[in-house]
């Protein structure tokens, strides 16, 4: 933790009025860094632009946290097919909404970061693909891509520069939180059913239609004009120090502003809740958090002391850092209610294609719902906790374990209220 | 070459091999549901887990690293691996559930999960007997279940086509059929809807599911999902004999297995041969097992007056068909061979003939241009036209034949419906008297004088060369009156064959057919007639063929047997067309 988060200023979502305009956006030095880039080839040559990102350590903010620098250098080297750039706005994890926000006030900033990205890998079609829901924002991209392409920005020959061939399209899905996963949401691309695919082969390797393809975050995307525009070491010095650069904080829950905030990563949790989220509704106490999105594992309120939003020290905690959608909950949370909504959740996103997955999240839905009603006994949650073992780890993508995860910490870091829903079960000793 | 090491013990290999293939190769045994060898590798049914690791290689001698045991050094792979597809790479270490009590571990807890939303009603479930989930449920699958809460409901009895029935509950969505009708069949028909446990496979709404190869999404589903709506209830696996045969429907003589209970034929499934069809076959050729068992021709019979045509005894045909050959020219007897005979009917018929002085036997080969589709199905609609064409029976158009039936006194044709194909008219067999040897009435058999029944492909060993040129036989599969499944070694004995008495229901004398082979007619007639014919079994005469005809040099049932048919056409040589 650098400097005080209350000094910070705004980078991603700036509070410009207008900004989504094109006009707006140029005036406040918007698409300056795809200018630089490519007026001075030399010094940003494509691979330059791989390392400064990569220098830059940007972490993933769909929720993995790999660095987008060294993803793009697995892209192997051009052949002269077509290569992808596949940008996930799909964000579809319970309690994330940070994407929306970067649509719906700086859609320019993302553009620009992926025609760098595009530039930075000899990629000739960036695809973006946002949820069904969002079909609002699906528009608003629209135009802001549109006018992208009027002021020579996309398509051939970008700012004049000949063989500087990129388009962007928007996709769509139709509600399926799986399609968020990576290589799903190729399959959703290519127009077939959401079904993650096995690795390898990675999708750097073979990806949307068998062509080398990266996938970023739209967040993650928008933070590579930041880093060309001042440097891999100014960025490096914004927040947490193994986990850098703005973050977009989706806070939402039992708070009095539940909102998206930018500020630096690393600002510590309780600072979040009660200044910038203005503390707890009705003046309850902080019971839990789920700090990343629904699939991180929650933690209580003695958990919390002194941890800051940044990947290591959530892990120490015992969560993780996920998409920074942070679910705040107050003391007349009901913590089984919690799980059972979020294994319902899981049970009905899971695609079926894992035996794991399909059978396992039905499993703990199930099981949680009869403790939920009283009718659960302590054995019960035994069985829960087999289950999740039985299924973490087991599945070609990541959903049974983000379906698995809440019920084993949930279960553990709250025993007591579960147990406490259970029917006493009365064992015979012979 | 590579080295890896698979329970403790080290094989090597060389190439691209996924480590479940190779350890089945190898004789040895992972569950699987979803992998099959013909296609895709989808890696969903996440039964083949094994654990998987890496021995660790000093980077500068190239040697393996020692722990203080002086043991190599394992870095294990974090996850449980699925080993279908694992791919091999050298120094590789692989414990299956043999070895590794977390691979046992992993796979009973796949298993758990696949059993507690199966309704488990193998009691009524076709399936049962030869159940992959069945069978790996009692080696690898957990003891009881903790599953205490609702299972989830599907659609059941779903008729997704005119042959094949689903039963959705039963699903445990290895995606085989989707794969079949995409990478194999390529009608695209079937997809998964809905998500997660509620998912199953089906056709697009309004869509029926009649792929011409529909039937193989049966065999191939690994559990009793995908039923055959024509075999459902009808009889349980191991109730039936199982009998290797040719399809006899089109000219690729598909490799099939025939499924018998009380002499009958009650289904008919692929059987794996890699030169022909792989794991496929036809829905067409499924359903010829009703050939065996309806509408056969069971003792001679013979025309009187009008259309009337009643039973006779086989000695009243043999002195009736004496009778005629004997007031008859044999110059004026013509012989029609049949492309759906055998090689060995069409020899012995031919040579019975050319033995009383007949011209050499003719035949008009039976190809539609069009209906094949250059897959399994072809334009030829008989199984063994090229054997009739390396026997040198001579080719006939329709026109040729229909004017030498017009010139002779006496007509013999071999199994083929004439008539029913269009060949020849009712008019055209008025004037001579035709003989002919059938399996099943038809309007051949109709518009003949005296009809001889012969046994059909499911009754004999004989052999049939396929549109490529592969000669491959048949083996009997049901008894006919005069043959004896306990003392004919190359009939196969099902539980109820063996231990099946005339006193229960299984077993009885209904189903057998009063026929008999042509060949062994023919003896009789022989013996009639005071001729040099005689054979004791359908080996004898291909041996003899062997002998006498060039192109079937070095060709006996044993090698056929031993190498799953014999090319004898190969692509470069021409075959004889008049």
């Amino acid at each position: 933790m650098s400097k005080d988060w209350r000094s910070y200023e705004p980078l991603l979502i700036p509070d410009i009025p207008n900004l989504h305009k094109i006009d707006v956006y140029e005036q406040n030095g918007g698409y300056s860094a795809l200018r630089n880039v490519l007026n001075d080839q030399d010094t940003w040559s494509r691979e330059n632009v791989v390392n400064e990102v990569k220098e830059a350590n940007i972490r993933g903010r769909g929720g993995a946290g790999f660095n987008a620098g060294l993803k793009w250098s697995f892209m192997p080297k051009p052949d002269g097919g077509p290569r992808y750039l596949a940008c996930n706005g799909d964000e579809s994890e319970p309690g994330t909404f940070k994407d929306r926000a970067i649509f719906e006030y700086n859609p320019h900033i993302f553009i620009e970061g992926a025609i760098i990205a595009a530039y930075a890998m000899t990629v000739d079609t960036i695809y973006v693909y946002l949820r069904g829901e969002y079909i609002a924002w699906v528009r608003m991209l629209q135009e802001a891509i549109d006018a992208a392409y009027e002021k020579g920005y996309l398509g051939k020959n970008i700012l004049g520069k000949k063989g500087i061939d990129i388009d962007m399209h928007v996709a769509y899905g139709a509600g399926a939180y799986i399609c968020g996963e990576e290589t799903s949401m190729l399959e959703s691309l290519e127009g077939k059913r959401g079904y993650p695919r096995i690795k390898p082969p990675f999708p750097a390797q073979k990806g949307l239609w068998g062509r080398p393809t990266t996938i970023n975050n739209i967040e993650t995307l928008s933070n590579v004009p930041l880093v060309i525009n001042n440097g891999a070491e100014w960025y490096k010095n914004i927040g947490a120090e193994t986990h850098p650069g703005p973050i977009l904080y989706g806070i939402s829950g039992h708070v009095n502003k539940p909102g998206v905030y930018e500020l630096p990563s690393g600002v510590p949790v309780m600072d979040l809740i009660n200044e910038v989220a203005g503390g707890i509704r009705g003046g309850k106490k902080f019971k839990a958090l789920i700090p990343g999105g629904s699939s991180t594992p929650v933690l209580r309120a003695d958990q919390l002391e002194d941890v800051t939003m940044d990947a290591d020290s959530l892990r120490t905690a015992g969560s993780m850092m996920g998409t920074a959608g942070m679910v705040v909950m107050d003391e007349d949370t009901d913590m089984v209610d919690v799980l059972w909504r979020i294994s319902h959740f899981y049970r009905h996103e899971s695609c079926g294609q894992c035996t794991p997955c399909r059978d396992g999240t039905g499993w703990l839905e199930k099981v949680l719902l009869k403790i939920r009603n009283g009718e659960g006994e302590i054995k019960d949650l035994d069985l829960l906790l087999d289950i999740t073992t039985m299924m973490e780890g087991r599945t070609i993508c990541a959903l049974a374990d983000a379906a698995a995860w809440p019920v084993r910490h949930t279960i553990n870091r709250f025993r007591d209220e579960f147990e406490a829903r259970c029917k006493k079960s009365v064992h015979a000793i012979a | 070459m590579s080295e890896v090491f698979i329970d403790g013990k080290r094989y090597e290999f060389e190439g691209d091999h996924m480590a479940l293939q190779f350890i089945m190769d190898l004789g040895k045994e992972v569950p699987f549901f979803c992998y099959h060898p013909a296609m895709s590798i989808p890696g969903n049914c996440r039964q083949c887990m094994v654990k998987a690791g890496q021995y660790i290689k000093n980077q500068d001698s190239g040697e393996y690293e020692l722990d203080e045991n002086g043991e190599r050094k394992v870095r294990w792979f974090p996850k449980m691996q699925i080993s279908c597809s694992l791919k091999l790479t050298d120094g590789m270490v692989i414990q299956t559930q043999e070895t590794s009590e977390e691979a046992e571990r992993a796979q009973k807890d796949t298993m758990e999960f696949l059993l507690i939303n199966h309704p488990l009603d193998c009691p009524i479930c076709d399936q049962a007997g030869e159940c992959p989930l069945q069978i790996q449920t009692y080696k690898y699958g957990p003891e009881g279940s903790r599953f205490e809460v609702k299972k989830v409901h599907r659609p059941k009895r779903v008729q997704l086509g005119p042959r094949v029935t689903l039963d959705a509950e039963r699903c445990i969505n290895c995606t085989r059929c989707v794969r079949f009708t995409d990478e194999i069949s390529k009608s695209h028909q079937l997809t998964i809807v809905s998500r997660g446990a509620k998912n199953y496979p089906t056709t697009s709404p309004d869509e029926t599911f009649d792929d011409p190869y529909s039937l193989n999404t049966v065999d191939i589903c690994p559990v009793g999902a995908l039923t055959s709506t024509d075999f459902r209830f009808k009889a349980r696996v191991w109730e039936m004999s199982q009998t290797p045969s040719i399809d006899i429907t089109n000219g690729k003589g598909c490799n099939i297995d025939l499924w018998t209970r009380d002499n009958e034929v009650l289904r008919i499934t692929p059987r794996y041969n890699k030169e022909v069809n792989d794991h496929w076959m036809p829905d067409a050729g499924r359903e010829a097992y009703k050939l065996f068992n309806e509408n056969r021709v069971s003792r001679p019979s013979i025309t009187l007056d009008g259309d009337d045509q009643p039973h006779t005894s086989w000695n009243n045909a043999i002195e009736t068909f004496a009778e005629i050959l004997e007031a008859n020219d044999s110059e004026n007897i013509l012989v029609i061979g049949s492309p759906h005979a055998s090689v060995e009917e069409n020899y012995a018929v031919n040579k019975f003939f050319n033995l009383l002085g007949a011209p050499n036997a003719r035949f008009v080969s039976h190809i539609v241009p069009g209906s094949g589709d250059g897959f399994l199905i072809t334009d030829d609609q008989a199984p063994n036209t090229n054997g009739c064409r390396l026997l040198n029976i001579d080719e006939a158009s329709p026109e040729a034949l229909r004017s030498a039936v017009n010139n002779a006194s006496v007509v013999i044709i071999l199994a083929d419906d004439l008539v029913g194909r269009g060949v020849l008219s009712k008019n055209d067999l008025n004037n001579p008297y035709v003989i002919t040897f059938a399996t099943n009435y038809s309007d051949t058999t109709r518009a003949s004088d005296l009809v001889i029944p012969i046994t059909c492909v499911a009754e004999h060993a004989a052999s049939y060369i396929n549109v490529d040129g592969r000669i491959q036989r048949s083996f009997p599969a049901k008894e006919t009156k005069y043959t004896n499944r306990r003392l004919n070694l190359e009939m196969s004995e099902g539980r109820l064959d063996r231990y099946g008495t005339s006193f229960d229901n299984w077993v009885s004398d209904d189903n057998k057919i009063d026929c008999r082979p042509a060949w062994d007619f023919l003896n009789k007639l022989a013996e009639r007639l005071g001729l040099g014919f005689s054979y004791l079994h359908s080996r004898a005469i291909l041996a003899e063929i062997a002998d006498q005809i060039p192109a079937f040099e070095g060709v006996s049932y044993e090698r056929m047997d031993e190498e799953n048919g014999i090319q004898l056409i190969t692509e470069q040589q021409e075959i004889k067309q008049d």
